[in-house]
């Protein structure tokens, strides 16, 4: 009976350890969970990252800042104080800067000052308008991931869209605005579905993975732009990468005076999600598609066309892509010009995966990075931080979001009932 | 109880802190009491820039010596574009002209970072909200946003480095440079010092300030052939075609170094890369290979890329930092008018960086040459450009 | 002398749910203790406490008359404890020493794996208990008979003296299953203690020493082979009368509904997986398919319902020529299959139960309504199928993954028996299955037939497939080696067939 070998290595059964859960709770029926309650798991872990998200960015803009450690070495608590000053300024700047002041808005509305208004409300319809992109790209990476399709190509499918909306929308000239706003719009979508189809195809008939694809697709997009943009799309009287003006038919409708520059595109984002949303869940096709995204073996068994579910799914997630790339072209920049997004489409993935591949968890994880990106500018401005820790706070939410067991272990949250998140991971590698 | 007494700590410690910062502070207030002497105190930067400097320095320290209670200090504020503050190239170079106005005017000086194109017209108007004095904005994508912001904020200065607008808009400082005058010396010297009779330079996206640089380089190695009636030539750019070599992107320093190392195998000893960071990879390559040099471009590499400087011949100057401050200076003197700056081999705004460490391998005649064609540029006697 | 294990009124409760409610359970050295029970039964937590991969609420583990904490797997096997899992954990990329060794590395100076001493000890092993197992063999290319073997090794290595055994033989053929229980006989026989854990009525009575058989989380009794038989174990764990022998009047075949004719099938590495089989299935009887897993069954039941290409031949189903049809026109002609993997091809486990009733006809009437799917349609069949087929879930909603697996076979059935048929193909319907559900399935099959329809059974248990057929084909290396009338063959007979021995006088 003597063993001198420990601990040999016999973890838990790989996938039955929520089987065995599963079997064991399965005979005698349960009570039925409340439908609150499950959406209370749902919110509570992706809430609890970003609690936790920001709490570790405190951490790096403290460690980063100098006067904390010219505190810390007068005294400890000192530098404790410190600590807290600096978090408490960086972040009330980060939340005005994000929501815009209470009190600001508080007075304007008592003194009917529209223009105090106006400015009252501009940092929280900047968010909004922060956000409209990330609704897009995050809808985009969403549908690939029900679809079971990894799209990493959001961001080439964003460069696509861009390019066609810009072109469309300054090369036709004399349209009245109704029929060249959806037309511009349109083209911004069939460029990032174009991009989209490609990797769907190849995937479909030769099997290469999706992946490998939408990356290879991301620096074909970007170079193309590049040349176009210092070719055959440059604006005539300028030397440098920069695509003409559209025409102001093509402009996305603003719904207030300057400075505020919430357009239609927003509007058309939470159209986008609710569609997207009716059609993943509330149509047949959606069905089709979902199915094949759980699970393809039985998606074929019970008679569906894998291939085209797949090229399906790709091309309408790079149609949402490419509606992010139009959406900026036409809602705020007005032209193309070289490098014009660092990142939309690598972020997306983030809110996709934030919000369970879900359009409300989309649209909910999109407003909430859109008020970080814009509120980490008055951050900045107020007290130097970069603008990069809203990155590192976005890493470390995404962290938590792609491995709940973390937060699960720090917070001690119970383990879902049902295993869900395995179900999640695996519509990940698409095959 | 321990909450009073922790906020009694608190407080003594703040105030610590607030005096321990008056300390520094104390040095610009300072500075400005004899502005008569900054001009002068930096000898080798001409200052004048600005288009029309009638020295002016009265209205500064009038306003200045109440600095007890601060008062609007002059702020100075910089919008840069998505390649970020240390960009090591024009972001980067402009900045230092700002902390140099920074030291030497006792000003405050403050920057954004734009992540997304969506983020110049936010940052812009975050900047005039703030209260900034002069917004400085750097590259031609800005361009766009700048003008206008300049129309929306028709009060407030402006000026952009890199980029020009015709017609001059009454509120923005274009900042140009005639870059191949500088690049012009460097084709020259470079001609002048390769063993291998080939030279070569590549540049990162063929745009027009990218392609200034490989103009003047190829024509400074033209022009020492027709001088020498030797056949030097230039590998990576034909400026007659206004073709050749790019990487196509300003990122990727490992195409750098695969450009650089193909250029060495085809026999180049001296090249010049125009291609941002992606120049690091070309110097790595050189580095590599141990027989060849770099010219560096925009700032002096031998400073800013020091783990690089025994193979860094010189350094193409492109001095965004003078342009900038002057126009942060004219702004404060109340001399500041829209239009264009453009800096030249004339007024220092570009020029030529030092061999260093190389000096003693460059023939004495060669440098008294270069002088004299430097003197030959600005008197407008030879084209720079094709 | 005290017994080698004792577990004395072990509770575990989950959320709603009292998985191990007071359980008692003796276990005598050198004896095989059979852990009887349904799907669902708490057999599989008991077993996870005592390995440690769960804490129980209440209770205590005796090992060798002394009380031991289990908080992990290692506390476990320090206590001479070991477990097969039935999902094996092994590398498949890995040689057997290294899957033993792995987590209990031998290292020699310098961080050397040692393999060659490791490898002996499992040559030693291995002849200790007449386990033919090669260290050095990858563990990939092993059959799934000896990759259990290698797992029981691991423990042995480890000097495990009690071993548990998770439903050992639901993975294994026949002639394995046979070898297995040989290789358990030589384990007791070397003074190790063995944990059965199983709902195979035959195989305990054939082996164990003791019996437990729980129910519902509870002991509901405890015998021994020689005081019970296969309609009392029965009972006792389904906790009703079960009958084990199908009922059935002799089938009244019609008219042919399907036709295979020299049907070519190659499998996924390429190789001639079906070679040139004939046969046909009439209306109103059960065509068995017999044979040992891997004699191309697979294959030809994928190229029946179209998920697999044939490279010669014809399927005709109802005189329409369906050869290399997609599986949608075969579903469309009437054909329903209650696929061989339930979870990889026959259900959407993510999925609610109802969508799941759904599967393959989601875009007809009335689900489907232009291109919007009918929630409450949806719902309305969902729920009438829960009623009609018995199947326990807590709602239509509540998602296929969640349900046991006999309820999982239940879905597939139901969803599969619920449209108009004329054909179906069912391949092992029942594995895996508890006896309750078992029961239940044949009896629908047969009631299914009854109605008419033609019936292609697929099975590897011969006791089914003899139980259920009307007529039997054998099927051997890809071919059919004979096609009889189930009454005029014994078990015996069919049962050479499939191992391959073909004798003059059938």
């Amino acid at each position: 009976m003597t063993n001198e070998k420990s601990n040999p290595k016999e973890g838990p059964p790989k996938q039955s350890a929520s089987e065995i859960f599963l079997e064991e709770i399965s005979k005698p029926p349960p009570k039925q969970r409340s439908r609150w309650r499950g959406i209370g798991q749902a919110i509570a872990i992706p809430a609890l990252a970003v609690f936790t998200g920001l709490l570790l960015g405190a951490v790096f803009i403290v460690l980063t800042s100098e006067s904390f450690y010219a505190a810390w070495s007068i005294s400890p608590i000192a530098g404790l104080k410190e600590a807290w000053d600096i978090v408490v300024t960086a972040y009330s700047a980060l939340f005005v800067g994000a929501i815009g002041s209470p009190k600001e808005i508080i007075s304007a509305i008592i003194n009917l000052d529209p223009e105090a208004l106006r400015e009252a409300l501009y940092p929280l319809t900047e968010s909004l308008v922060a956000a409209t992109p990330y609704i897009f790209g995050g809808l985009s990476v969403a549908l690939g991931f029900r679809v079971g399709l990894f799209n990493i190509g959001a961001e080439g499918q964003i460069f696509m869209g861009a390019i066609f909306a810009a072109f469309v929308g300054y090369s036709i000239t004399g349209l009245p605005a109704l029929i060249h706003i959806p037309l511009t719009f349109l083209a911004g979508a069939l460029g990032g579905a174009f991009w989209g189809f490609i990797p769907g195809w190849l995937k479909a008939k030769t099997g290469a993975h999706e992946v490998i694809n939408t990356i290879m697709l991301n620096y074909i997009a970007f170079r193309l732009s590049d040349y176009l943009l210092t070719g055959p799309m440059q604006r005539p009287d300028s030397f440098n990468p920069v695509s003409p003006t559209i025409m102001d038919s093509a402009k996305l409708t603003r719904f207030f005076d300057d400075p505020i520059r919430l357009h239609l595109g927003f509007i058309i984002a939470l159209g986008m999600a609710w569609l997207v949303w009716w059609f993943l869940f509330k149509t047949e096709w959606g069905f089709y598609l979902r199915s094949v995204g759980a699970n393809l073996h039985a998606a074929r068994y019970a008679g569906m066309n894998v291939p085209l579910a797949i090229i399906l799914g790709m091309t309408l997630a790079g149609a949402l892509a490419g509606m992010a790339g139009g959406n900026e072209v036409l809602g705020v920049n007005y032209n193309l010009a070289m490098a014009f997004s660092s990142g939309y489409g690598f972020d997306s993935i983030a809110i996709a995966l934030m919000g369970k591949s879900h359009p409300l968890g989309v649209v909910l994880a999109a407003l909430l990075f859109g008020a970080l990106r814009n509120g980490a500018t008055s951050m900045m401005l107020a007290t130097g931080i970069p603008i990069d820790i809203i990155s590192i706070v976005q890493a470390f939410v995404l962290v938590f979001v792609a491995a709940p067991a973390i937060i699960r272990t720090i917070y001690r949250l119970k383990p879902p009932p049902e295993g869900e998140e395995g179900i999640m991971v695996s519509s990940w590698g698409g095959d | 109880m321990t909450k009073k007494l922790f906020s009694l700590l608190a407080i003594l410690i703040v105030a610590a802190m607030v005096l321990g910062a008056c300390a520094p502070a104390a040095t610009p207030t300072a500075a400005p009491v004899e502005p008569t002497a900054v001009p002068t105190e930096a000898p080798p930067e001409p200052t004048e820039v600005p288009t029309e400097v009638p020295p002016e320095p009265t209205e500064p320290p009038a306003t200045e010596p109440p600095a007890t209670e601060p008062p609007a200090v002059f702020k100075a504020c910089q919008v840069t574009d998505t390649g970020g503050i240390d960009d090591k190239s024009f972001n980067a170079t402009a900045w230092k002209g700002v902390e140099e106005a920074m030291a030497e005017f006792g000003i405050e000086g403050k920057y954004l970072e734009s992540q997304q194109q969506t983020d110049y017209e936010k940052n812009l108007k975050a900047f005039v909200d703030e209260g900034c004095n002069i917004i400085i904005t750097v590259g031609f994508l800005l361009g766009d946003a700048t003008a206008a912001a300049s129309t929306t904020y028709p009060d407030m200065m402006f000026s952009i480095v890199d980029y020009a607008y015709d017609p001059v808009l009454p509120n923005v400082l274009g900042q140009v440079f005639t870059t191949d005058e500088a690049a012009f010396l460097a084709g020259y010297a470079a001609a002048g010092m390769t063993k291998t009779g080939k030279v070569a330079t590549f540049g990162g996206i063929q745009i027009p300030t990218v392609t200034v640089f490989m103009d003047g380089f190829a024509l400074g190695v033209q022009y020492y052939n027709q001088q020498k009636g030797t056949a030097v030539e230039v590998l990576g750019w034909d400026p007659a075609t206004q073709t050749g070599s790019f990487t196509g992107n300003f990122e990727s320093k490992e195409d750098g170094r695969t450009l650089g190392l193909s250029f060495i195998d085809e026999g180049a000893d001296i090249i010049m890369p125009v291609a941002g960071p992606v120049g690091e990879g070309t110097a790595a390559a050189v580095k590599e290979r141990g027989n060849a040099w770099v010219i560096g471009v925009d700032a002096d590499w031998y400073e800013t890329v020091p783990d690089y400087k025994d193979i860094v011949l010189t350094s193409v100057l492109k001095n965004m930092n003078i342009t900038t401050k002057g126009a942060i200076q004219a702004a404060m003197e109340g001399t500041f008018a829209g239009g264009v700056i453009v800096g030249t081999l004339e007024n220092g705004g570009v020029g030529l960086a030092p061999f260093h460490d190389a000096d003693s391998l460059v023939p004495a005649e060669l440098k008294a040459e270069l002088e004299t064609i430097a003197a030959e540029i600005i008197a407008g006697n030879i084209p720079t450009s094709p | 002398m005290a017994p080698v294990l004792e577990l004395k009124g072990i509770t575990k409760r989950f959320p709603g749910v009292l998985a191990n409610d007071h359980i008692d359970l003796t276990l005598e050295e050198g004896q095989i203790h059979a852990l009887l029970g349904e799907n669902g039964a708490g057999k599989t937590t008991l077993m996870n406490i005592l390995y440690g991969l769960y804490q129980p609420d209440e209770g205590e583990i005796w090992v060798q008359g002394k009380q031991i904490k289990v908080h992990s797997p290692s506390d476990a096997i320090a206590s001479g404890i070991g477990m097969v899992h039935q999902h094996f954990m092994l590398i498949p990329v890995f040689t057997v020493t290294e899957n033993v060794m792995l987590g209990d590395e031998d290292v020699r100076a310098g961080g050397i794996l040692d393999r060659k001493t490791v490898a002996a000890k499992i040559r030693q092993i291995s002849e200790q208990y007449n386990l033919q197992v090669d260290p050095d063999a990858y563990v990939e290319d092993l059959p799934v008979g000896v990759q259990q073997r290698v797992e029981i090794i691991k423990l042995l290595y480890r000097e495990a003296d009690i071993l548990i055994l998770d439903e050992p033989s639901a993975v294994l053929t026949p002639q394995e299953v046979e070898e297995l229980i040989k290789i358990m006989r030589s384990l007791v026989e070397k003074g190790k203690s063995i944990i059965f854990i199983t709902h195979k009525l035959k195989e305990v009575l054939e082996i164990a020493d003791q019996i437990t058989v729980i129910r519902r989380g509870k002991v509901v009794g405890a015998t021994t082979p020689q005081e019970a038989d296969q309609n009392q174990l029965a009972e006792m764990m389904v906790g009703r009368q079960v009958d084990l022998e199908v009922d059935k009047e002799p089938g009244r075949p019609g008219q042919r509904v399907l036709e295979v004719k020299d049907l070519m099938v190659l499998d996924d590495r390429h190789q001639l997986a079906v070679d040139g089989v004939s046969f046909e299935v009439m209306e109103g009887e059960v065509l068995g398919i017999a044979g040992v897993q891997g004699n191309g069954q697979t294959e030809l039941v994928e190229a029946i319902t179209g998920l697999r290409l044939s490279t010669s031949g014809k399927i005709v189903i109802t005189d329409e020529d369906l050869t290399n049809s997609t599986p949608r026109q075969i579903t469309e002609q009437g054909v329903a299959h209650v696929p061989e993997d339930r979870q990889k091809d026959g259900l959407v486990l993510p999925f609610p139960v109802a969508d799941n009733l759904i599967l393959n006809t989601y875009y007809q009437a009335p689900f489907s309504k232009g291109v919007v799917l009918q929630a409450d349609k949806i719902l309305e069949n969902a729920n009438q199928l829960i009623k009609d087929f018995d199947i326990r879930t807590p709602g239509a909603m509540t998602k296929a993954g969640a349900l046991s697996g006999g309820n999982q076979q239940k879905v597939i059935v139901a969803r599969e028996f619920s449209r108009p048929i004329k054909l179906l193909v069912a391949s092992q319907p029942t594995r895996g299955l508890d006896v309750g559900s078992i029961e239940y399935i044949h009896r629908r099959i047969i009631e299914k037939r009854d109605q008419g329809t033609a019936i292609l059974l697929v099975s590897t248990e011969l006791d089914e497939i003899m139980g259920l057929s009307d007529r039997i084909a054998v099927m051997y290396r890809g071919k059919i080696v004979d096609v009889m009338p189930a009454q005029a063959v014994t078990k015996e007979q069919v049962g050479l067939l499939m191992a391959g021995i073909t004798q003059p006088a059938a």
